[in-house]
């Protein structure tokens, strides 16, 4: 950008604000307020939906004393931990394979996107189905008899895993735009002082490739906490609220009888303040390493 | 070169041939029993290819539920809301890209920061706010709350950076107005970033479940995903005809994909996400 200080005409002057203005209206009415919103609900408390009377801190203390809360927030934990780890080394692994010289490279690449484009709905029933422990295909198919989906600490497992199915060929669309924005020189220099396979990934792809995973560990922390439809098709949250996340759990104390909206509110903004931190500490820790 | 191939290759792609079928299996299996009929479907141990090859179970999903009004409603909800969509990601990409204003850094920033807010996170209080506007049991509710996505403003300003400012200029001097330029000139160019946001935008429309669940209360406003999940809770629906409304529900996004699919990768190399 040039800094002349040229008076401009007014509609060059005025232009921006009204391109601008519809996505800031709608980001402003039903992103920017009902957040901050959030907070003022959250110090509410309600007769099922109805006839609101403020709490200041009740909802928040309720929350914390709520034995399905710390249910929900651990399995959260788990589940997100294990969904960004899998999605990132996944998305890795499989850019470097697509990134090769292969034949079908774009059928390759097509299959892995397929999971991205179904509903999670329909991933969450197409996987219940073939996980179903009598009828189901899989342990048809091993002859075994695994309880996949009633045992909690395998189903919570298998919800990770149809995470990661579903959403790991769009991160590995992101890593291999970043692996294709690597200048080959360097891979060239790599093995000309005699780097192996391993030293070339190590030392040219790994650090170079770092912006590129911190994004896709942004997104897939984001899109971990969100995660919801494909469960509630897959488990319905159980067995004994073993799959049960926080959104689902934020969803029923809002939806369904009774209706305790402050305790829902109170609940999304521990969520949302989760994953704000999370976030920062990431961008925080990237700089920090850059700076070194 | 022709030389025998090397370890490293054929583990390359025994391993591409594993998670193929890892990938594509399980759809296309389902694909397959969305032709079983009901004694089939039951059958222990399940059978690969159908025998019966019931066409009733889409015939008759169509007619015995509102499986069109479904399907419409999905349609509706898609098309409209991937237009808006693009029309005002597309504006504020541009004002954010070439001009120089007041507060631009700040909305900026405004923008990337709402990636931060997912729906899921700010349900109650939207929901509060749809329907102070009127907007619950509405299609237009599903529509516009979701319409301005940060990915969206980003992916398209990041490309529109690639285009000189110069081009801009010269437009200027040749007496083009404002809207003019953007219209006739930068949305031409931007033709491939444009094709990543339609298609993830048709995604995340098509198959979005828990903000329409949340808006339609009655029935006749249910999109594919909600009614698939209603049915599918409830069992109110034998699961052929639920596995044949899942397969018509995922055809459009896979054709949509096979359509825009080389523009996606370029489109994704091209612009910032990396």
């Amino acid at each position: 950008m040039s800094r002349r200080r040229t008076v401009k005409p007014w509609n060059q002057r005025l232009a921006p604000y009204l391109f601008i203005a519809p996505n800031m209206l709608i980001f402003g009415v039903f992103i920017i307020y009902p957040a901050l919103n959030g907070f003022v609900v959250s110090a509410y408390d309600s007769n099922n939906g109805r006839t609101f009377r403020p709490v200041g801190t009740d909802n928040y203390g309720n929350l914390f004393s709520d034995a399905e809360f710390w249910t929900a927030a651990r399995a959260t934990a788990v589940f997100v931990f294990a969904f960004v780890v899998l999605c990132t080394a996944g998305a890795i692994g499989l850019a470097l394979l697509l990134n090769q010289r292969i034949r079908g490279r774009a059928f390759f690449r097509a299959v892995f996107f397929l999971p991205v484009l179904l509903s999670p709905v329909v991933v969450g029933l197409l996987w219940s189905w073939i996980l179903e422990r009598r009828a189901g295909a899989l342990n048809s198919v091993l002859g075994a008899d695994i309880p996949w989906l009633i045992d909690g600490k395998l189903a919570l497992g298998v919800a990770v895993f149809v995470g990661v199915w579903t959403h790991v060929g769009f991160y590995t669309l992101i890593t291999m735009a970043g692996l294709q924005g690597i200048d080959g020189s360097y891979y060239e220099a790599a093995r000309l002082d005699g780097a192996t396979a391993w030293q070339r990934f190590r030392f040219v792809t790994w650090p170079l490739l770092r912006p590129t995973t911190l994004v896709v560990v942004v997104l897939g922390l984001i899109a971990g906490f969100q995660a919801f439809d494909f469960i509630y098709t897959l488990t319905g949250g159980g067995p004994l609220g073993a799959t049960t996340l926080m959104v689902q759990y934020i969803y029923e104390h809002a939806f369904r009888s009774p209706i305790r909206y402050g305790l829902a509110a109170a609940g999304s903004v521990v969520l949302f303040v989760t994953i704000f931190a999370l976030t920062m500490l990431n961008f925080l820790y990237a700089r920090r390493r850059e700076a070194v | 070169m022709r030389r025998a191939p090397s370890t490293g290759k054929v583990l390359t792609y025994a391993g591409l041939i594993a998670l193929t079928l890892l990938f594509l299996a399980p759809v296309v299996w389902t694909a397959l029993s969305s032709f079983k009929d009901r004694t089939e479907l039951a059958a222990r141990p399940p059978t690969l290819f159908p025998q019966s090859f019931a066409v009733e179970n889409y015939t008759e999903a169509l007619s015995r539920f509102d499986f069109t009004v479904y399907l419409r409603n999905s349609l509706v909800v898609t098309v409209s809301a991937t237009v808006l969509t693009l029309a005002i990601n597309a504006m504020a990409a541009y004002a954010l890209a070439k001009y120089n204003f007041r507060g631009r850094d700040l909305l900026f920033l405004v923008t990337l920061g709402t990636i931060m807010i997912p729906l899921q996170i700010i349900l109650i209080p939207l929901q509060q706010v749809a329907s102070q506007l009127g907007m619950t049991n509405s299609l237009l509710g599903m529509i516009i709350p979701p319409a301005a996505t940060p990915t969206g403003v980003f992916l398209l300003r990041q490309y529109m950076l690639t285009i000189p400012d110069e081009l801009v200029e010269a437009a200027r001097i040749d007496g083009a107005g404002e809207l003019r330029i953007f219209w006739r000139l930068i949305l031409p160019l931007c033709r491939p970033a444009l094709a990543v946001v339609t298609i993830f935008s048709v995604i995340w429309r098509w198959n979005d479940f828990l903000w329409p669940l949340v808006i339609a209360q009655s029935q006749d406003l249910y999109t594919l995903p909600v009614a698939l999940a209603q049915f599918n809770s409830e069992e109110v629906v034998p699961f052929n005809y639920i596995l044949a409304m899942s397969v018509v529900s995922m055809l459009p996004v896979i054709i949509v994909f096979l359509l825009t699919q080389r523009h996606i990768v370029k489109g994704i190399a091209q612009t910032g996400l990396r």
